[in-house]
């Protein structure tokens, strides 16, 4: 494994038998201590003080070797005892498209940077929220170990989490297709390589078709964002909340029947459920805290836009949940389901008039029966099943351009 | 039929259209005449460098689209729907000018001001400077905060010092003075009082830039009361007016111009309106009978009117010196008209108001048209008493000076004596909210909130009360001048409290509606007025005691004709500018004058006859005593006066006001204690430069053809088509290839009444702050850039040395077979199924064919980057400051800001079309009456557009347009536009 030179090994040693000594006698006070948040309050008997203050815990420079050795035990590359422990496994380190409940190496990073490994030594070894006790349970890692993590994870910080790189499929393919299409035009004119020349015709009809669709495809998906899911500041289900806890869409997205906008709930509306509500199933405390935290400092959650019109485009919630009174989910897919969000339609304008060409209109609205008294009267004889909404101006340029 | 023409220069080339003006060659790119900006040249490298640079940018910008946020509040406000507008009522008060206004906040911004209907005073209707004053609460000139000696302090230790000097001053029996515009609200009065009861020896003086002091003084000796009173032009069958230009800056336009209008109906009672005068004003322009005059005859003819009058009602007879015009048939109208006539003056003279008293008193007008009981308050301010603290100041007997609202180092006519005076004073304080020429020479400076932000109340009339409450928390670090003076007074609580205790204890006894003051004052609130006249009757007039011997004609003086002083300078204010309060307000600058089309500039106005005799063309500069001023020939001005605007020339107000124009206040003369408005003049000197103007009707030229019709009542009378006859045969005649489309639904139309419209602009600055149709600055208007979605168009007709002037409101007349949509290579403009003519942005690529198709010329195109829109650099144009973050704050966010290259036009105000359906959908009803308002009809102070739904059968806009006076404007063309004009009828003399 690893080469340690003698004075470090003592040191070590050293530091070791004088924890564990300490770790022995302290234990039962401690463990008494300790309140729910563990982060947030200080110890508060000498004894740990001593402890938190403790030289192990505020090391600040590390060996290259060191900040290795951080690095393989936070992907369990480092056998301990009877079993490996993998934090990457639910910490991530990578940017994620999926919703991962635990936080992710660059939040703890940021929690515990200003604090000293000892804090983060209680997580570890003497978790307290259900979820964590379980999964923390018999970790055997050393003070040293921990400050080797925390040292390691304090990179995050600086340079935040891995991303996932581009696949470049279509750009290679691009490429290539264009390299041919170039080798068999330059064929054609100087014609020396082939004979004949229907290979080249060939290659140039295959490749223009490969070069057009590719181009046509990325042009057309080019400023939409089907499908966008981008990672947001707190890990918010809405399979959890609309979906297991029923809660209606109006509650939180309450100007949406009555304003252009769907509106983000204030976190005064979160509150009205987790000023009670402190521990997620599965989040537990943290994801919560933060919203807690929002409320407490008065500063707003920053969530990361999803659906988003351009500017020329003027689209009311109230017109088309209230007055057309269509669902959430015909423009919005099955929030229910979504842990986390994704962008469901390409909010295209082809889109929007398949639905204006489909959808039927509600005639027997008073506006309707007033102004398209024509329409209801045939609808009312029979004569027509129904009006679309492009029957009555829905597709008018100036109905959301203006 | 009538000839039309525009200026004088196309009536003299009418036949020759090659005549049309011809920018020079070196004006047409990156250039302008006499701009000190350099002329750059782009070479073809650069355009190639650009083209490349911004093909790359556009096409990185389009790779990756930016993460936005979305960032919803931490607790949300109870009253607030975010996406949907809020609607405040308030007052506006700005110097003397007063409008009770509804004010539309979105998000918690103002954005739009619309008047209050509820209001006995302004009727619902604002002026340009209403509408406009919303954009000066986003001005980033204001101040920031408390100063001292011009640097930055803080309110805690700037009121010690200022307390503590107070209080030595008063110790030392030394004088504070404290000098605003007349007040008019009983809240802040009291809280002046209570200023003036802790400071011993404080007094307070009230400065009017634009004084009606004559007015007051002439009748305190007539009448024995020291007001303004009510001129009620609604209740007058005949208005004679001596240069006062009612309907548009006189006294309180807005409430006259609603008064007046409400007469203009041809088909019940025409009120008839007789104006002398030496400026083309918008009320001349509207006068069923305009004469000009110089301002030295006004005295002589109306003493012989007087005369007139004596003879026929009280059989006397005296001598008078001869009348330079005829007045026999206006003295004829007037005996006839007894009781229900108004004659006015404009003067600031004290015994020309007198004889004017004298006459209305002989017509036995008072108490009838002239209303005392309930005075007008805006205008209370004496030009003497500001001479006399001039003199004290200059004497050293002012110890400390407070200064609200007033600039006298910019319109005092003597501010070397105002400023000289000003180094004698120990302490000087202002309480303005915005710098100006007076306060840079101040130490303290305790900034006012913009009207806006601020809480205070409103007596604007006697009995008539309303309330201006905050629509936006403070942008600057600033505090409301009542409560600045509150908090040295030591008082307590704030000028909010002081209001609510105020109307409390002194208004809450005039109704039996509310007996819980909260309450009370809750509603008041709401509804933004109080008028407890109206339900006490006050109306019943009690005669005020006059004074038969206060005007002696013998003892008259009308003044010296003959001397050698034969050109008079007549100084005016115009609709937009006033006297300067607004200087930096860029959609004021860049409205035209109403009558010139110019704007960004004051002129002399001179008549053709002046400026042949001189050998004047339009542009010559001349020179006046010290002032220089680039010469505009106005067709209607009288021979021998030149007219020119004040508030001009600021030299201290911000980046969009500053040296606009040519101060010529300094030209202005004091006459037995009051300032008059006129000045006499040997010659005029030609000093060889030239100047160029931005004028914006030059450019809209209809080439002789007649777009408005026009009749007299008389013939009206007898044929409701008169001077309308085209329009039948137009009807028979005009075939149209395509096939006829019909709009069963809804068919969205307007009807203009130009009897009505008085030309006074409102609806321009209405229509920019609700489009967001961008400033362009004087350049651009001088190229023809301008983007005023609507546009009046003001012609001439008859002789050009005494024309009658006509006003016409022009917007994209939404044309059922219109030649723009036709033209357009991209479907971007087209219609829809409720019969509006749409614009689409998104999909215009900027040919311009629309633009050059359009018989109306109401296509405006988007030539540089004037919104900050676009996305590429190096286009932007924006010499206002326009383009700010603050400035955008006032921006619409139902409207698209359009970027440069594409076409843009009036939309009907669609967006207002579509909100107010979805509320009728929503609420399961149909569409109420008259619930849907474009901008430019909600607040047109003559209630002259009209707006609604054509298929409606019983809606206002159907009984216009089936009036006989309805016709469309080019209807020869069989565009069929769905705005529709009515001819304009005139009341003459017969």
């Amino acid at each position: 494994m690893f080469k340690y030179s003698q004075a470090e090994k003592i040191k070590y040693l050293l530091s070791l038998i004088s924890f564990s000594f300490i770790f022995v006698t302290a234990l039962p006070n401690t463990y008494l201590l300790q309140i729910a948040d563990t982060n947030k309050v200080q110890p508060k008997d000498t004894l740990s003080r001593q402890l938190s203050d403790s030289v192990i815990y505020k090391k600040e420079n590390f060996s290259s070797e060191e900040l290795i050795r951080g690095e393989r035990l936070f992907y369990g590359l480092v056998y301990l005892g009877d079993k490996s422990i993998n934090c990457e496994a639910c910490h991530n380190t990578h940017v994620s498209d999926t919703l991962n409940w635990n936080p992710d190496a660059l939040e703890i990073s940021r929690k515990y940077l200003d604090k000293n490994a000892y804090y983060l030594s209680k997580v570890l070894l003497k978790p307290l929220g259900t979820k964590m006790k379980q999964v923390h349970k018999g970790f055997q890692l050393t003070v040293q170990d921990i400050v080797l993590i925390k040292a390691y994870m304090n990179k995050f910080v600086g340079i935040g989490l891995k991303k996932n790189k581009p696949i470049i499929t279509n750009l290679l393919l691009l490429i290539i297709a264009s390299f041919l299409f170039l080798l068999s035009s330059v064929d054609i004119v100087i014609r020396k390589v082939y004979k004949s020349q229907r290979i080249n015709w060939a290659i140039l009809t295959v490749m223009g078709i490969v070069i057009t669709w590719i181009l046509a495809v990325n042009a057309i998906s080019f400023g939409r964002a089907k499908g966008y899911s981008p990672a947001q500041p707190i890990k918010f289900s809405h399979a959890v909340h609309a979906g297991q806890n029923k809660t209606d869409c109006n509650y939180c997205h309450y100007t949406a029947r009555s304003s252009k906008t769907a509106g983000i709930p204030p976190a005064s509306i979160c509150l009205n459920c987790h000023f009670l509500v402190r521990n997620g199933t599965r989040s537990g405390a943290t994801e919560i805290a933060k919203v807690l935290k929002a409320y407490d400092d008065k500063k707003p959650v920053e969530w990361v836009r999803i659906y988003k019109l351009p500017d020329f485009v003027f689209f009311s919630h109230e017109q088309h949940v209230s007055a057309g009174e269509i669902t959430c989910d015909a423009c919005h897919g099955n929030v229910k389901e979504m842990n986390r969000l994704y962008q469901v339609p390409d909010l295209s304008m082809g889109w929007c008039i398949n639905c204006h060409k489909t959808r039927k209109v509600n005639l027997s609205n008073e506006y309707y029966k007033t102004y398209y008294s024509d329409y209801y009267e045939s609808f009312k004889a029979g004569k027509i099943d129904s009006v679309v909404i492009a029957g009555i101006g829905g597709r008018d340029c100036g109905k959301c351009h203006y | 039929m009538k000839k039309y023409w525009k200026d004088i220069k196309s009536k003299k080339s009418q036949e020759k259209i090659s005549d049309i003006k011809k920018v020079s060659d070196e004006n047409v790119f990156f250039g302008f005449l006499g701009d000190e900006e350099k002329i750059t040249h782009a070479s073809r490298r650069d355009f190639l460098k650009l083209c490349g640079f911004s093909f790359a940018v556009s096409a990185l910008a389009s790779c990756q689209s930016k993460i936005s946020k979305a960032v919803p509040y931490v607790i949300a406000p109870v009253e607030m729907t975010p996406g949907m507008p809020l609607y405040y009522s308030s007052s506006y008060i700005n110097g003397n000018d007063y409008c009770s206004i509804i004010v539309k906040t979105r998000d918690g911004r103002p954005i739009k001001i619309e008047g209050n209907p509820g209001s006995g005073i302004t009727m619902g209707g604002t002026s340009a400077r209403v509408q406009a004053s919303v954009l000066d609460l986003y001005d980033s000139g204001r101040f920031h905060g408390p100063m001292k000696d011009g640097k930055p302090s803080e309110w805690e230790s700037i009121d010690k010092e200022i307390i503590g000097k107070l209080q030595d001053i008063v110790e030392e029996k030394g004088r504070i003075v404290l000098l605003t515009p007349t007040v008019f609200s009983p809240s802040t009065e009291a809280v002046i009082a209570g200023f003036l009861r802790k400071f011993k020896g404080s007094e307070w003086v009230q400065y009017d830039a634009i004084s009606y002091s004559a007015m007051l003084e002439a009748n305190k000796i007539s009448f024995g009361k020291q007001v303004i009173p009510d001129f009620r032009f609604d209740k007058a069958d005949l208005v004679v007016s001596f240069g006062a230009d009612f309907l548009g800056t006189w006294l309180s336009p807005v409430e006259y111009t609603k008064q007046f209008s409400s007469g203009r109906n041809p088909e019940h009672e025409m009120t008839r309106l007789i104006q002398l005068e030496s400026n083309l004003t918008i009320t001349g322009s509207n006068a069923d009978k305009r004469i000009q005059i110089k301002p030295s005859q006004e005295p002589s003819i109306l003493l012989n009117i007087y005369k007139e009058i004596v003879k026929v009602l009280e059989n006397r007879n005296f001598n008078t010196p001869a009348c330079p015009v005829d007045v026999s048939e206006i003295s004829k109208n007037l005996i006839s008209f007894k009781g229900k006539s108004i004659v006015i003056s404009g003067s600031k003279v004290k015994e020309v108001q007198l004889l004017v008293n004298e006459i209305n008193r002989l017509l036995g007008n008072i108490g009838q048209t002239i209303l005392f009981n309930s005075f007008l308050r805006t205008h209370a301010a004496l030009d003497s008493q500001m001479k006399m603290l001039i003199e004290k100041m200059q004497r050293g007997m002012v110890n400390a000076l407070l200064v609200w609202n007033v600039n006298p180092a910019y319109t005092w006519y003597n501010r070397d004596a105002f400023t000289g005076g000003l180094k004698k004073v120990g302490l000087t304080i202002s309480l303005s909210g915005s710098p100006d020429e007076t306060n840079t020479l101040f130490q303290f400076i305790c900034p006012d909130h913009h009207y806006l932000e601020s809480w205070n109340d409103a007596e604007a009339k006697r009995e008539h009360f309303s309330l201006m409450q905050p629509t936006i928390n403070h942008i600057f670090d600033t505090r409301q001048m009542a409560d600045t003076l509150l908090k040295w007074t030591g008082s307590t609580i704030s000028f909010y409290d002081f209001i609510k205790d105020y109307w409390a204890d002194n208004l809450m006894s005039r109704q039996s509606e509310f007996t819980d003051p909260v309450m009370f004052f809750d509603r008041t609130l709401q509804k933004g007025i109080f008028e407890p006249a109206s339900s006490k009757g006050l109306s019943v007039e009690k005669l005020p005691k006059t004074d038969s011997l206060a005007f002696n004609p013998a003892a008259f003086k009308t003044g010296d004709n003959s001397g050698k002083k034969s050109i008079e300078i007549v100084f005016y204010e115009t609709v937009a500018i006033g006297e300067g309060r607004q200087a930096n307000n860029p959609w004021l600058q860049e409205l035209p004058d109403p009558v010139t089309k110019i704007c960004w500039d004051n002129y002399a106005s001179i008549s053709p006859l002046l400026a042949k005799e001189y050998n004047l063309n339009d542009n010559d500069v001349i020179k006046l005593e010290e002032v220089e001023l680039p010469v505009h020939i106005q067709a209607g001005q009288a021979y021998g006066t030149i007219g020119i605007a004040l508030g001009y020339g600021r030299l201290k107000c911000g980046k969009a006001g500053e040296n606009i124009g040519t101060d010529v206040w300094p030209m202005l003369l004091s006459e037995n204690g009051n300032i008059v408005h006129t000045v006499k003049l040997d010659h005029i000197v030609k000093t060889g430069k030239t100047y160029t103007f931005a004028q914006t009707q030059t450019h809209h030229s209809m080439e002789g053809r007649a777009f408005v019709r026009e009749a007299d009542l008389s013939e009206f009378r007898n044929n409701q088509a008169a001077g309308n006859e085209l329009h039948a045969y137009n009807l028979e005649h005009n075939k149209s290839l395509y096939k006829e489309r019909t709009y069963p639904h809804h068919h969205w139309g307007m009807a203009i009444d130009l009897s009505k419209c008085t030309g006074c602009a409102n609806c321009v600055i209405a229509c920019q702050a609700e489009n967001n149709v961008p400033v362009v600055g004087k350049e651009e208007v001088h190229r023809v850039h301008e983007m005023h979605w609507l546009r009046i168009d003001r012609y001439y007709t008859g002789d050009e040395d005494d024309p009658e002037v006509v006003f016409q409101p022009v917007l994209c007349q939404h044309c059922q077979n219109a030649p723009c949509e036709n033209v357009c290579p991209v479907a971007a403009t087209n219609h829809s199924s409720e019969g509006l003519n749409q614009m689409i942005y998104n999909r215009c690529f900027g040919t311009r064919y629309c633009n050059n198709n359009c018989p109306y010329k109401v296509r405006r195109f988007n030539w540089f980057n004037y919104s900050a829109a676009g996305t590429l650099t190096g286009n932007l144009r924006d010499k206002e400051g326009m383009t700010e973050n603050l400035r955008r704050m006032v921006l619409n966010p139902d409207v698209t800001i359009r970027a440069q290259g594409v076409i843009e036009k009036c939309s009907f105000c669609v967006q207002r079309i579509q909100a107010a359906k979805l509320k009728a959908k929503y609420e399961n009803r149909a569409l109420m009456e008259n619930e849907i308002q474009t901008a430019c009809s909600q607040s047109c102070p003559a209630n002259a557009i009209v707006f609604g739904d054509m298929n409606d059968l019983k809606s206002e806009l159907n009984r216009l347009i089936n009036s006989g006076r309805r016709y469309n404007l080019l209807e020869e063309l069989f565009t069929m536009p769905s705005v529709n004009y009515l001819t304009r009828i005139k009341n003459k003399i017969v």
